[in-house]
């Protein structure tokens, strides 16, 4: 009897570590293995035969320096624009998860139902169709530029804004989403008791809900910013020559030029820019009660 | 009219023939297909010995088995394949998922580097890539004994530079790299390449991210060969490339993709494949093709055998279909490109009269010698060109 409550015991001790392991395995096959041969191959030099070049491993950090050095432009750009699409979506995103949580009564899972909908169409699809909406011979350009809100350009496809535009749109569902579960667990009798204490609802707000939702827009800001960081297709799409952001370079390097420890490293930067940001962020926001 | 635009009456037959946009839509179409479909357009490129396909290649025996196509997409006349499979016994596996040609070779140059199968017994690539291929050694000679119709090919092409002879290729179609515009939005003829720098155009300006299309016709401008080609004038061609770029000139190098931004009035001028405009016209008459006062550059797109072929017969036999001439003139009326085989007026006359008459299909000896090829290049030449003009295409 003893024996077996022990043996209990011990499989009930390993079970949290069988039930990891396939994410392990997966994370260890997926992410760790290609990480360390990316790492490997932005420290190594490429030699041998023009289109067959052999890769040589001997710590060239060279490739980092040009990564940075050739594409700062594109490195600054990239986290601008991410940024700003981050700040976008909270300030979007806020107001209608706030409704959609304490103002939508039976409509709640009507309206999420809504903005999940467009999400059912493909991210190609829903970003080409913004060149149509946007177009310099569009109603969107003309009803702007009658009332004189172009941007310098005279043109809103192919401008900073478009991409940056796109880069919101595509990702700001993944502010909504954490945004409202944060806010809906947010138990309404504290707003009362606020009130109670004679607050005004300006400070209701800023003493109560947006204190207590900060792990949804924390959550939200690192799910949109490190997508928005990589992404390479708004900016192919939406963007001109002078909008290319550090994804299009990474995805030239590795597909049409082929240097592959030059992409190696720019992937790293960027890998790295994002791990930085993210832990100054999560610092200053404070990480226990993620979602 | 002059005698470098369109005929309308020809336009509007090809309006009913949609299908037939290869380098318009196919391009963004494809490259939507690549990402949305993901894993399993990789897997068609993926090695994999064992697909189910097709014996290995004998010389006894006619041809028989399965063949596998890469082509273009759109690049392919309806019934053409049916017909080919009625006429051969052969079973094709024909698919599109030919786009970028240098995306492409990323793709096969591991497998094909260890003698792995691609997926494809034959495939259709422009002449740079094709000669590639074959100084690394990964194309397999085309047997002139299984090809009675080579007789019928161009005597320009055959004895190309790039392949002499044409040993391990053959020309699938050809055509003509100038200059469109949205006549409504430039306001005036565009003629000349310096008309692209117009500031009256600034961003509103496209050119080809390729360096024989896009690079070849500016050389030509500034008064250099494109036959032999130095680093001084590639590099000459890049550093005004560069300077539009940075006046913002420039609003998107651009692969087949340039073509419905032309149409919608986002791009003004645009460096652009003939075909493709013949097509656009359809819906929209401002649009004009020019071959440019200072010359166009020509292109090839060539059929060539993987030596990781596992039906060599079978490939040669199709190239052998697709050089008879009643066979080849249904692929030129669909893909409007300018014919490599020879004589083609009177087949192309019973199967589509307008074509025959069209002045790109059946260019005029003045455009002719207006119109460049690329001379053959070194590996260390291509890859130094493609570098340096990726440098200011991409960042």
């Amino acid at each position: 009897m003893a024996g077996a409550a022990t043996s209990n015991r011990q499989r009930s001790k390993l079970a949290p570590y069988l039930m990891i392991l396939p994410a392990l395995a997966y994370l260890g096959i997926f992410f760790v293995v290609p990480f360390f041969s990316l790492a490997r191959t932005s420290l190594s030099s490429s030699g041998g035969s023009v289109y067959l070049p052999t890769l040589e491993f001997n710590w060239d950090f060279g490739n980092y320096l040009e990564a940075f050095s050739h594409y700062q432009d594109q490195i600054i750009r990239t986290f601008v624009y991410a940024l700003v699409a981050t700040v976008l979506c909270v300030l979007l995103a806020f107001p209608l998860a706030y409704v959609i949580a304490f103002k939508a009564g039976r409509y709640k899972n009507l309206i999420l139902g809504l903005v999940i909908l467009p999400f059912f169409v493909t991210f190609l699809i829903r970003t080409i169709a913004w060149k149509t909406i946007l177009a310099d011979d569009g109603w969107v350009v003309g009803a702007l530029g009658s009332v004189g809100l172009l941007p310098s350009e005279g043109r809103l496809l192919s401008t900073s804004w478009a991409v940056i535009g796109g880069l919101t749109y595509n990702w700001i569902i993944f502010m909504i989403l954490p945004l409202y579960v944060s806010l809906e667990k947010i138990d309404p009798r504290l707003m009362e008791a606020s009130k109670d204490l004679y607050s005004t609802n300006r400070r209701s707000f800023t003493k109560v809900i947006l204190p207590l939702s900060m792990p949804g827009v924390l959550a939200g800001s690192l799910l949109v910013f490190i997508p928005a960081s990589g992404d390479f297709i708004n900016a192919d799409y939406l963007g001109s020559t002078q909008t290319t952001m550090i994804g299009n370079v990474i995805q030239k390097q590795f597909l049409v030029v082929k240097d592959y420890p030059a992409a190696a490293a720019l992937s790293m930067v960027l890998m790295l820019i994002i791990l930085v940001g993210v832990l100054l962020y999560t610092r200053a926001l404070g990480t226990e009660d993620l979602v | 009219m002059s005698r470098n635009e369109f005929d309308p009456q020809i336009l509007s037959r090809f309006a009913a023939n949609r299908t037939s946009r290869r380098r318009f839509i196919g391009g963004g179409a494809a490259a939507a297909a690549a990402l949305a479909m993901g894993g399993s357009f990789l897997a068609a490129c993926s090695s994999d010995n064992k697909s189910a396909t097709g014996g290995t290649s004998t010389h006894e025996g006619p041809a028989s088995g399965t063949l596998r196509i890469s082509n273009w997409p759109l690049y392919m006349a309806d019934g053409f394949v049916a017909d080919f499979q009625k006429a051969t016994g052969i079973t094709v596996d024909y698919k599109e998922d030919f786009n970028d040609p240098e995306q492409w070779f990323a793709k096969v140059k591991e497998p094909l580097s260890r003698k792995q199968d691609i997926g494809a017994d034959l495939a259709v690539m422009p002449t740079f890539l094709m000669v590639r291929l074959h100084n690394l050694g990964w194309l397999n000679d085309i047997s002139d004994a299984s090809l009675p119709n080579k007789k019928n090919l161009r005597p320009d092409l055959l004895e190309a530079s790039a392949d002499p002879g044409r040993k391990f290729s053959a020309p699938y179609m050809s055509g003509l790299v100038g200059v469109a515009y949205n006549r409504s939005a430039t306001g005036r003829d565009i003629t000349k390449i310096e008309d692209l720098w117009d500031p009256a155009f600034k961003g509103r300006v496209s050119l080809f991210s390729d360096v024989q299309d896009g690079l070849g016709m500016i050389m030509l401008s500034q008064g250099n060969s494109i036959d032999k080609p130095t680093t001084e004038t590639v590099n000459k061609a890049i550093d005004l490339v560069r300077e539009q770029k940075d006046k913002g000139q420039i609003r998107r190098f651009t692969g087949n993709d340039y073509a419905s931004d032309l149409a919608a009035g986002n791009i003004a001028v645009a460096q652009a494949y003939s075909g493709d405009v013949v097509q656009l016209q359809a819906d929209n008459p401002d649009l004009k093709f020019v071959v440019p006062e200072s010359g166009a550059t020509t292109f090839v797109d060539n059929m060539v055998i993987p030596y990781t072929t596992q039906n060599q017969k079978a490939a040669e036999a199709w190239i052998n279909y697709v050089y008879d001439r009643a066979n080849y003139a249904r692929l030129v009326a669909f893909v409007h490109g300018v014919p490599v085989l020879s004589d083609m007026t009177d087949e192309l006359n019973k199967v589509d009269p307008e074509a025959a008459k069209n002045p790109w299909i059946n260019p005029s000896k003045d455009v002719l010698d207006k119109s460049k090829g690329w001379g053959p290049l070194t590996d260390e030449q291509s890859k130094q060109y493609g570098d340096a003009y990726a440098a200011v295409t991409g960042g």
